[in-house]
């Protein structure tokens, strides 16, 4: 494709791909908010079996 | 237009950067002039997109199952309402995904690895590509029912489906994907002339969304999974992944947050009316006593309605159901190569060619015929597998929900778009709703006569 500068101008500065592939730097997390992540983590790997163990369960059950 | 622009010299080295940019530079024009025009209805439709193709795409295959067996278990009561809140949370849920797009131009994927580091990053990874990879096998699962209805092979029904998937991805702009999309998705209106066929009680209705019931049997397992697949039906993390992504790709600015805030709320009023309709369209099943555990797929549903409906109805109930697993299947396998692309660093676009592309197209295409593949095993429990979907996408939603909150509370990228205290409020009671009801489900399945088995 032809390259056509001025098209360009109508994104924002930040839009252009050589902007957004700049990393943002990284946020330090509060113990409070690590907490409920590691919570939410158990959560799920907890939840997730219990999925599949009905799942199974209600295989068997049915003829 | 944008002022004092600073062009970054890679930009006019790199071709593939150049016609990304370019194409969306393009849209941008057209929207520049409209708004300059004062065209409000046709910016409107130039900036609307993400929010109708999350919404409608969530009515996908397992949503519009988990909609029918509510209406064939409950009938016309309680979960209609229900299905209205689930769609105010969609809406509460989608609408920050609008501002983190615009405020950032960056994909939650990406943000989510920027901001807080790889572990975090591939624990969300792995639940969105767990997640979608399951979704888009049930997508297939209602293809291929639908398929079946009309007598058409498994094999032909979902080979038929992987190639319209393939195609779609070979348009290679976005805006024209996103049109297409769009008009596969006005399909899923299919659903709202089945319902009239099934003559609904106007007063009934009223009755429901003014009393919250009736509610046959009370609360109870079924009733529980029930409410799990209906949340898990408007509410899950693939919709956060890929209206965002959505939102960047067509190029999306603060000025434009109006529109993307009114697209959201269109696609969710839409997918709303859609969803009351296909529990309307199969209460007759409820007020007939048809048990519908027996259920094989998703065509049983529209069989079992023939009687009722008639074969008008009972089609266009068949056909709705192959446009919702189509047009997700779409959406999803887009959102999965999103994902993977911002994860990796490599480029994702759909306004990319497949030379510039490889790595996002082949996320697409490979996570489509994984999928594919998954539902052609002979003696697959289909239908077990749609509803168990969605509870599984309910049970991922509380951590997605608590990264977006985290992320769209995070000044430093968000600005004066970061999250008020209504909007935390609000974020923050569904994110708690979600995660209560997957305890309570964890609860039932280990103490299955808490509460009594069925309605």
């Amino acid at each position: 494709m032809s390259g056509d500068p001025d098209l360009t101008a109508f994104l924002e500065p930040t839009q252009l791909t050589t902007a957004t592939r700049q990393p943002l730097p990284r946020r330090k997390l509060s113990r409070a908010t690590t907490a409920f992540l590691i919570l939410l983590r158990i959560y799920v790997f907890i939840a997730i079996p219990i999925v599949a163990y009905a799942f199974i369960h209600a295989m068997r059950a049915s003829p | 237009m944008s002022e004092d622009i600073s062009r970054p010299p890679l930009l006019l080295l790199d071709p593939c950067r150049e016609r990304e940019d370019l194409l969306r530079a393009r849209d941008r024009l057209r929207i520049a002039q409209s708004r300059s025009g004062r065209r409000w209805l046709r910016l409107l439709w130039l900036l609307a997109g993400p929010g109708v193709l999350v919404m409608l795409g969530e009515n996908d295959g397992p949503s519009m199952v988990s909609y029918a067996t509510t209406g064939a278990t409950y009938g016309v009561g309680f979960f209609v309402p229900f299905i209205l809140l689930t769609f105010l949370m969609a809406f509460v849920v989608q609408e920050m995904t609008v501002r983190l797009g615009t405020a950032t131009h960056r994909g939650h994927a990406e943000l989510i690895f920027q901001r807080f580091g790889p572990f975090w990053g591939y624990f969300a990874m792995a639940d969105l590509v767990f997640g979608n990879v399951l979704t888009l096998t049930t997508e297939f699962i209602a293809i291929q029912a639908g398929g079946l209805y009309f007598g058409i092979s498994p094999w032909l029904s979902v080979t038929g489906g992987v190639a319209l998937i393939i195609a779609s991805l070979g348009l290679r702009r976005y805006a024209t994907w996103e049109r297409s999309v769009m008009l596969l998705a006005a399909f899923n209106g299919l659903f709202i002339p089945a319902a009239l066929f099934a003559h609904p009680s106007g007063a009934a209705l009223a009755h429901a969304l003014t009393a919250w019931g009736p509610l046959p049997g009370g609360i109870n397992n079924v009733f529980i999974v029930l409410v799990l697949a209906n949340i898990g039906a408007t509410v899950t993390p693939w919709m956060i992944f890929f209206q965002q992504s959505t939102v960047v790709d067509k190029g999306l600015t603060r000025a434009d947050l109006l529109q993307g805030r009114l697209d959201t709320a269109i696609g969710a009023a839409l997918a709303a009316v859609a969803a009351i309709a296909t529990l309307l369209a199969s209460a007759p099943l409820f007020a007939h006593h048809v048990d519908v555990s027996s259920f094989a797929s998703g065509a049983d549903f529209a069989t079992a309605l023939r009687p009722y409906l008639g074969s008008t109805g009972a089609t266009l109930f068949a056909l709705g159901m192959v446009e919702a697993g189509l047009v997700a299947a779409m959406a999803i396998s887009t959102s999965s190569a999103y994902a993977l692309g911002e994860t990796a660093h490599g480029r994702h676009s759909l306004n990319l060619d497949f030379s510039q592309g490889k790595q996002f197209y082949a996320a697409a295409i490979l996570s489509t015929l994984l999928a594919a593949c998954i539902v052609l095993i002979p003696h697959a429990p289909l239908l077990a597998m749609t509803l168990t979907v969605n509870v599984i996408a309910t049970l991922l939603m509380a951590p997605a929900l608590l990264l977006l909150l985290l992320l769209v509370n995070d000044r430093e990228i968000m600005g004066d778009l970061a999250n008020g205290w209504r909007m935390n409020l609000a974020g923050g009671s569904v994110a708690i709703f979600i995660a209560l009801a997957g305890v309570l489900y964890g609860v039932i399945t280990v103490f299955p006569n808490l509460f009594g088995v069925g309605p």
